[in-house]
């Protein structure tokens, strides 16, 4: 066997897992052996109606297959994956609302999804979408998210990613002005969170690069 | 070696006539005249000091430069190199190179590209035999990515080169029951109608790690 041969096997079965990870392939194929057989027709249909919608069908894949790991009960699956497409269509409409007349990116749609998911309401979600219209939202829908779910007010976590964003903070560095609030509110002597958000718009923007 | 006989002798060195010897005399005088004549015929010179004669008069033509030019015209010049295998090395070179190309990466390290960031797990599940995490990163697939606690101080962990971006995971803590990261940070709500919450992790890209 030629040295070129061994090497080439070895590198094709090296990638072989990479593709298999990274492709997206069918949904239902998939979904085949890791979903309650029962609950395959109705997911499939679920999937279908996403795709013939221009949704992206692999945050609905991904439900599927993790309501399947957790076992979860098919009647139950199936509403969980339900409820995502439903959040998907929530989110397209508030990216069209937001920039009336353009076809959101499908890496947009499942931002909001996931903003919406994590609890954050449609108004605020749409304030921080026309932050940077042309900019990946979801760094910024996280990061108030994560504020919001630190019990601090939504608007004022609204203003405060916008004058971030202003003062020159992008993408996943917009998560530390979350840690740092986070931060601010648990130091010993005690903040209100207003405080706490204050001090942070006093740091902006030299802010911590903290944990993911 | 036996004498010569005279009268051969003298023949040979012409000085009585070749026809005047007995008839036995007569047909080796005539074998040995003939050997006198093939070696009469061989060349003057060998082949070697035709060669190196040859050499001489057509001498190669003498390269310029110095030491550098020479050692470049070295390294350059083309050469035949024989390389003998046994097949059981060459069996297990191919296997050493299988391996370290197909085996996951070591704790030494793993190397993210631009697109991908390291993420931490993390968990303390004392008295656990085995600890996992599950997520939308793997297809929600078991066995793929398992914690190690080597000590057995009940700290398990794991690191992984993952997408940028977010993801939600579980661990699952001796091949049944599912946990959150309670050091993750971010939860989310599965969506199953039992309350369960996934932990999210948002894995930065290198370029974005501090």
């Amino acid at each position: 066997m030629s040295w070129k041969l061994v090497l080439a096997l070895a590198l094709v079965a090296r990638s072989a897992p990479l593709i298999a990870q990274n492709g997206n392939g069918s949904g239902t194929t998939r979904l085949a052996g890791r979903v309650p057989a029962a609950a395959l027709p109705a997911i499939d249909s679920i999937i279908a109606a996403a795709a013939a919608e221009s949704l992206p069908t692999e945050p609905l894949v991904q439900k599927a297959l993790e309501g399947g790991a957790k076992n979860i009960p098919a009647d139950r699956l199936v509403n969980g994956v339900r409820r995502g497409l439903l959040q998907l269509r929530q989110a397209r409409a508030i990216l069209s609302h937001a920039a009336p007349g353009q076809s959101p990116p499908e890496g947009h749609v499942v931002a909001v999804a996931a903003a919406l998911a994590r609890g954050l309401s449609g108004p605020i979600v749409e304030r921080l979408l026309t932050l940077a219209p042309d900019e990946p939202p979801g760094p910024a829908l996280h990061a108030a998210a994560d504020l919001v779910a630190h019990h601090f007010d939504p608007d004022s976590a609204a203003d405060l990613l916008v004058e971030a964003h202003n003062k020159g903070l992008r993408g996943v560095r917009l998560l530390d002005v979350a840690v740092a609030a986070d931060h601010e509110l648990q130091r010993p002597g005690g903040r209100t969170p207003s405080e706490a958000l204050a001090h942070v718009r006093a740091m902006l923007p030299n802010l911590r690069q903290g944990r993911p | 070696m036996s004498p010569l006989d005279p009268r051969l002798q003298e023949a040979l060195d012409g000085e009585r006539d070749p026809g005047d010897l007995p008839a036995d005399l007569r047909d080796a005088y005539a074998r040995l005249n003939a050997v006198t004549h093939v070696l009469k015929a061989t060349p003057p010179v060998s082949v070697a000091s035709r060669v190196m004669a040859e050499i001489r008069e057509n001498p190669a033509p003498v390269r310029g430069g110095g030491p550098a030019r020479r050692l470049i015209h070295w390294l350059g010049r083309p050469r035949a190199v024989t390389v003998r295998l046994r097949p059981v090395w060459t069996l297990a070179l191919a296997a050493g190179l299988a391996t370290v190309l197909l085996l996951p990466w070591s704790n030494g390290g793993p190397t993210p590209g631009v697109a991908q960031g390291i993420a931490s797990f993390v968990g303390h599940f004392p008295g656990a035999r085995s600890v996992e995490v599950v997520g939308s990163f793997n297809d929600w697939s078991r066995g793929v990515l398992h914690l190690n606690d080597d000590d057995g101080d009940g700290i398990w962990h794991a690191k992984a080169v993952l997408p940028a971006g977010p993801h939600e995971y579980m661990f699952v803590v001796d091949g049944e029951r599912w946990v959150s990261d309670p050091l993750a940070g971010r939860y989310v709500d599965d969506g199953f109608g039992a309350g369960q919450q996934n932990s999210l992790v948002i894995v930065r890209p290198v370029s974005a790690q501090p």
